[in-house]
């Protein structure tokens, strides 16, 4: 009797990858706080989507004057962004070079503005510089990956008598330039989502009023600068076109809020006082150290706020990776032509535009009015901004591709012929976002969450700005560190043209 | 002008250019000697794989202060409009400023200049037109245009009409001669080839096989060439 031979079958890469992240997230699920902490979030849910259905565009009082000022802010941010980051882009492969672009990148827009808060104030100047340093390192880099990229043949092709300066601007740039204006056009978008978030912290711009609309219960008020700040992302190519961009620039120098005077005494105070560890100030030679107290301070810190709030860091985004894994899959299937007829995919797209128009932070302010303070709200608004932009990028890709010559079903084709050839290039962008989801993560702490931003948060408003220079190094370093990490594991392609 | 003694080249596939490492790469010329001397038109035949461009390409090497390269490998700017495109190749007679204003606001003078060459090179297109819409024939002509407008008084072309019909091909091929003192060409027409220049060399398996003056040219032998090869 013939015996039936047991068939081994072993689990795709991809099917590997997919599973572990899973599992990853349901170890460390029972540490990871998720409580809904609100007495009834039903009450305050229908609340909200009343609000949503009666939005009320007058109740701001300086509606115009924020909208202007988010604007402004992202203009400039992103102008002295290209200034001082393009240049850098041609010496990146410096090591130097990029070690300082990948520490400036790794710290968040909201930390730099904290840190600005303290010397400058509320001037615009702390929002234009919040978003320009970040920026310019970002620029740097995916400048630099664009030109190594670019084909050499040009370059070969030109007389090499010529000097370098024309010849690299005839043979490199003259080529990249599209890739580069699409590049930027794309950080505009981001920083006006930045621009809108530095006024959690006070700025001027639209996420003030949001913020004190659904601080004060006023989802009316809230939910019109939602719907303004979502349309006014959505129509960007219609309200600033690449030829009127000199022209906003000039308006946007001249309709700044007034900047106060910086204020030298308090710049000087705030490097030579108020940013030492306390053992270190007042001090003057280097004899009068008290290198054990020093020490102490620094283990303090690492040990009670650190590493808690690293640990609380990672927790949150490794959970947050997984449902945003989850959101990914589902959101894109709205979206996909090749389920749907025409009309309904439109309201996938709308869907998937109002998914990643919103900021994350945002998004998480909102759940945190509903379900209280836990990682909660921070996993739930990760998963659908993070969901929404990937989907959003799987659809446009799988939009491509063309229909199997074959008879079958619209399910089965999207299972058998869609799915497998997006799934990787899906899980690339996942883990791509992977590191954008631990800087969030961070910066959620603001919020009141645990985690390191938290931390810094606190010691702002304690006015110990050594214990939060510490925690800010801390965040850029676990940053980097990931960075690294994830590049090596993975050998991700080296292009970065994603990021956000 | 040049003369090469006992040439031998290897190339290396991966890389995909002429090197001196012989562990990853094949022999593509053997033993070759050459001398080419100042105002000859040599056309350079062979069946492909005979190591035309290999010592093409060594030739440019040599005798690159003075001159002008049409190569198979276009490197035009896709980006960029057919005027500089060909603008290209004058960057190296202006100051660095000039190059890159006329980036921005091309110069009347260059404009003119350009046109009237074009003109002659039958690439009747809009100047603004950009590159990656023009068909392969269109593109190879603006390739040419780009090494003419070097001027330089030698010209070192690898089939610079292999995309374009016959006729056209041979009156682009007066132009070059006329506008260059010394022409180096590597020809895929050998009927071309043997009409109009002086000098036909030709290459098999990486051996200099013919060298002979129009007046002499062999015409059996090099139909021979051909059909050897292509057999084996």
């Amino acid at each position: 009797m013939p015996q039936q031979k047991k068939i081994h079958y072993p689990l795709g890469y991809w099917q590997k990858i997919t599973l572990s992240i899973w599992l990853i997230a349901l170890v460390i699920l029972p540490f990871a706080d998720i409580e809904i902490s609100s007495f009834d979030p039903f009450i305050e849910l229908s609340r909200m989507l009343d609000g949503l259905m009666t939005p009320d565009f007058l109740a701001t009082e300086y509606l115009f004057q924020a909208i202007i000022q988010t604007i402004n802010f992202a203009i400039l941010g992103v102008f002295l962004g290209l200034v001082l980051g393009a240049p850098f882009a041609l010496i990146y492969q410096h090591p130097i070079v990029s070690s300082c672009c990948a520490f400036l990148r790794a710290i968040h827009e909201i930390f730099w503005a904290l840190l600005f808060l303290q010397i400058f104030g509320l001037s615009p100047i702390t929002g234009i510089l919040a978003i320009t340093i970040p920026f310019a390192a970002t620029f740097a880099r995916v400048f630099h990956d664009i030109i190594i990229q670019s084909s050499e043949s040009p370059l070969e092709s030109i007389d090499s008598r010529a000097d370098i300066i024309s010849r690299f601007t005839y043979g490199k740039i003259a080529q990249v330039m599209p890739q580069m204006m699409a590049y930027t056009r794309y950080r505009f978008e981001c920083a006006l989502r930045s621009s809108a978030v530095l006024g959690f912290i006070g700025m001027p711009t639209l996420g003030f009023y949001m913020e004190t609309a659904f601080r004060q219960g006023n989802y009316s008020e809230g939910s019109a600068l939602l719907i303004i700040f979502i349309a006014l992302i959505g129509t960007i190519r219609y309200w600033c076109p690449a030829k009127l961009l000199g022209v906003y620039l000039v308006i946007a120098c001249l309709t700044l809020v007034d900047t106060p005077a910086v204020d030298s005494s308090l710049l000087i105070r705030f490097i030579s006082q108020d940013i030492l560890p306390p053992a270190l100030k007042n001090i003057t030679t280097l004899a009068e150290v008290q290198w054990s107290s020093l020490s102490s301070w620094f283990t303090a810190i690492l040990w009670y706020q650190a590493i808690p709030g690293i640990i609380a860091t990672i927790t949150l985004a490794l959970v947050a990776l997984a449902a945003t894994h989850l959101v990914t899959l589902n959101v894109h299937v709205l979206a996909s032509k090749h389920l749907w007829p025409t009309p309904l995919t439109w309201l996938g797209q709308l869907t998937l535009l109002i998914g990643r128009s919103v900021p994350e932070y945002i998004l998480a302010f909102i759940f945190l009015m509903l379900l209280g303070p836990s990682m909660l709200p921070a996993i739930i608004a990760l998963a659908i901004h993070n969901g929404c932009v990937i989907a959003y990028l799987a659809v446009k890709q799988s939009n491509t591709i063309a229909p199997p010559q074959m008879q079958m079903s619209k399910l089965n084709q999207f299972n058998y012929h869609i799915m497998p050839d997006i799934y990787p290039n899906m899980m690339a962008l996942m883990f791509y976002r992977f590191e954008i989801i631990v800087r969030e993560t961070a910066v959620f702490g603001i919020l009141g969450i645990m985690t390191l931003g938290f931390y810094i948060d606190s010691n702002f408003s304690e006015i110990r700005y050594s214990n939060a220079l510490v925690l800010i190094t801390c965040t850029a370093l676990l940053n980097v560190a990931i960075d690294i990490l994830s590049r090596r594991l993975l050998k991700l392609p080296q292009n970065s043209q994603t990021s956000c | 002008m040049i003369t090469i003694d006992n040439l031998n080249l290897h190339y290396d596939k991966t890389a995909g250019y002429n090197t001196d490492k012989k562990e990853t790469s094949t022999q593509v010329i053997f033993d070759l000697s050459l001398t080419i001397n100042e105002g000859e038109k040599v056309a350079i035949i062979g069946p492909s794989g005979a190591g035309k461009s290999s010592l093409l390409h060594h030739i440019y090497k040599q005798l690159q202060a003075s001159a002008a390269l049409c190569s198979q490998r276009q490197g035009l700017v896709d980006n960029l409009s057919i005027y500089h495109n060909i603008f290209m190749g004058a960057l190296a007679r202006h100051h660095w400023l000039f190059n890159l204003v006329n980036l921005i606001r091309p110069f009347k003078q260059e404009l003119s200049n350009i046109a009237t060459l074009c003109q002659q090179l039958e690439l009747e297109q809009p100047l603004t037109k950009k590159v990656d819409k023009l068909s392969g024939g269109q593109r190879q002509r603006v390739t040419l245009a780009r090494a003419l407008y070097q001027q330089q008084a030698l010209f070192i072309g690898d089939e610079p009409f292999s995309a374009l019909d016959p006729l056209m091909a041979s009156r682009l091929l007066e132009t070059i001669l006329k506008r260059h003192k010394t022409v180096i060409m590597v020809m895929h027409d050998r009927e071309l080839a043997m009409s109009a220049f002086d000098r036909v060399i030709a290459l098999d398996k990486g051996y200099l096989v013919i060298d002979s003056q129009q007046q002499s040219i062999n015409q059996q032998k090099i139909t021979a060439l051909y059909q050897t090869s292509a057999v084996a």
